[in-house]
């Protein structure tokens, strides 16, 4: 962060909105669609089926672990180091797996930024622009 | 004494920190979310500093004690909840430039009445969330101190809005990952210490299944004893983790990244943050049902994480570790209650009242005034379950509003709104009615203390349905919602 100098930034709806006032004029909303609607369709398709494929999979783990606790009572009468199996089903079956999940779709989704960038936008970054540029 | 010391430390710590922040706080944007330079590792402690509440600190400890291992899930699911935000709303939420929920729901769906409504939702989940923060100030205040519990709560919602009314996000981003650290450290170490010399003897009893109360070994979540284990267990976990996906200071937070990308990785380096701190709750709660059984029948488990340090050394060296905890749980409800009170003053200003700084500030000690009126009753309700409440009504809300708004285009006003409608009422008025009274169904029980289990589909379908049959998507909305997601 040293040497970085600051850049203050603000979302064009926020100002937007604050420069419509109370009065409540609707204007349409400021932001423009993608600048090559097929490739933002692609990425946009592929990024949903990560999605998905994540959301099952932390389905899977949480109610996975929960539902086979509760389907082998057995696991609480095995201990391992004095420790009821369970709750090592509990601890390690849950984070790890959480944090591997968490990981492997950050790398998919960036992948697939990655390889369906469209030449003209370099950067990851949102819409955020220097605030004097949003005056009217 | 210590513990008093230990403290007021804290608090002169995070008001100079916070001071040191106020000086670049002059505009809405920077008051909000801070500036946008907020490198990734700064900004995924401060996420985890804010998100590990008094209920992580406090309430994950006490609730163990009284109702067993099953307490466990209430952890997994509040880190679980960061995969489904990674994976769902942080990379798009950043691109669409919005500050908080009313703010894309206004961008999304083209109308000012939504955004009003999203307000309204935002302060629901911020008043239930701030209460139980205040309530462990004023509990950790009295065990310390012996001060009456109002004089916590009073004096906790007086430091708290002070230190935001001056800086603002900006500064509470470095007093939130400063907090991270305390909360860590001062949970670790008394934790250790607990470990090492609380003796085998005490050690092996800790980890030895008990069958008085019954159950309690169970890693499962009976709640009341009702007899729906994996029911309730699941309703947590839907309420924790799509809860997390639909908190408003959780949405906000993300904006303090530089880029989609960065917020993204910002949400997996909080998973590992919240795995390591989670291992602490659970040495206090095993060794409190062996060492303090008794603060089960006072009603005062919330305060067993305080408490065990002293029992097992009594003297000076009890007293120093007990002053850490209760060190650590004032960071914890001090830098949550930032966070959170900020978010509900942005409902009220900027989405209710319309904006500007000075309302803004005036907003925040409207909020905190509400929320320590509402905190002074509730000394008797359990911190997490309270917190459990506040995921379960962001789950029910803002967590279909957000993922349907960013991945369906076919989302119509109509939709949202009667979603929102139906979700915010039935998960609201499940937890008053769980409260109110008990009920002989132990379904019925179940289902109203933790409501997610029912809340969460209904709220889902009466938005796809609603969107299918009446109204038609706002002009544009397939351009915008592509746009969530062009790189």
């Amino acid at each position: 962060m040293t040497g970085t100098r600051r850049v203050r930034v603000s979302s064009p709806q926020t100002r937007i909105a604050l420069a419509r006032g109370v009065r409540g004029v609707r204007r349409p909303l400021p932001l423009p669609g993608p600048a090559d609607p097929a490739l933002a369709r692609r990425v946009f398709v592929a990024q949903r089926r990560a999605a998905v494929r994540t959301v099952a999979l932390l389905a899977l783990v949480l109610f996975g672990t929960s539902g086979l606790i509760a389907a082998l009572p057995v696991l609480d009468r095995l201990t391992v180091g004095g420790v009821p199996l369970s709750w090592l089903v509990l601890a390690t079956a849950t984070y790890p797996l959480l944090l591997l999940i968490a990981a492997w779709h950050v790398r998919a989704a960036e992948r697939t930024e990655d390889r369906l960038r469209p030449p003209s936008a370099p950067t990851g970054d949102g819409p955020g622009r220097p605030a004097r540029d949003g005056r009217r | 004494m210590t513990g008093l010391l230990a403290i007021g430390f804290l608090i002169a710590a995070s008001l100079a920190i916070g001071v040191y922040g106020v000086r670049a706080a002059r505009t809405t944007p920077d008051f909000l979310v801070a500036s946008r330079r907020v490198g990734g590792g700064w900004n995924a402690m401060a996420i985890a500093g804010e998100y590990v509440s008094a209920a992580s600190v406090l309430g994950l400890a006490g609730l163990l004690l009284k109702d067993g291992i099953g307490t466990m899930w209430y952890a997994v699911g509040f880190t679980a909840g960061y995969v489904a935000v990674a994976a769902l709303v942080a990379g798009p939420m950043r691109r669409s430039g919005a500050f908080t929920v009313p703010d894309f729901a206004e961008y999304r769906l083209a109308s000012t009445g939504v955004r009003r409504l999203c307000g309204l939702v935002v302060l629901v989940i911020m008043w239930l969330y701030l209460v139980p923060q205040f309530k462990g100030a004023g509990v950790v205040l009295q065990l310390v101190s012996g001060t009456p519990y109002w004089v916590g709560v009073v004096l906790a919602g007086l430091v708290v809005s002070g230190s935001i009314a001056m800086g603002g996000m900006r500064s509470a981003t470095y007093v939130q990952a400063f907090h991270y650290l305390v909360k860590l450290a001062f949970i670790a170490v008394p934790a250790v210490f607990l470990v090492v010399r609380a003796g085998a003897e005490t050690r092996a009893r800790a980890l030895e299944p008990v069958t008085v109360p019954d159950g309690w070994s169970r890693p499962l979540l009976d709640i009341g004893d009702a007899g729906y284990p994996l029911l309730s267990t699941w309703s947590v976990l839907l309420a924790t983790t799509l809860g997390a996906v639909g908190l408003p200071h959780v949405v906000m937070r993300f904006h303090t990244s530089a880029s989609a990308r960065a917020a993204r990785r910002v949400a997996v380096m909080v998973i590992a943050l919240l795995g390591v701190f989670y291992l602490f709750p659970v040495v206090y709660g095993l060794f409190g049902r062996v060492l303090t059984p008794h603060l089960v029948h006072q009603g005062a488990t919330d305060t067993v994480a305080v408490v065990l340090p002293g029992e097992v050394a009594p003297g000076t060296l009890g007293g120093l570790l007990t002053a850490l905890v209760a060190a650590g749980a004032f960071a914890a409800f001090l830098s949550t209650s930032s966070g959170l009170l900020l978010a509900l003053a942005g409902g009220l200003s900027h989405d209710l009242f319309g904006s500007g700084l000075s309302r803004l500030r005036l907003a925040v000690a409207a909020g905190a005034f509400v929320a320590v009126l509402l905190s002074l009753p509730a000394a008797h309700v359990d911190i997490n379950v309270m917190v459990g409440w506040a995921f379960a009504v962001a789950a029910s809300t803002f967590c279909p509003l957000l993922v349907l708004g960013i991945w369906w285009p076919r989302l119509t006003l109509p939709g949202a709104v009667c979603g929102l409608v139906v979700g915010g009422v039935s998960a609201t008025g499940a937890a008053l009615a769980s409260v109110a009274g008990t009920y002989a169904s132990g379904l019925l029980t179940v289902l109203l203390a933790q409501p997610a289990a029912w809340t969460v589909p209904l709220a889902f379908a009466t938005m796809v349905g609603v969107s299918l049959r009446w109204g038609s998507p706002p002009e544009g909305a397939t351009r915008a919602v592509l746009r969530l997601h062009a790189p």
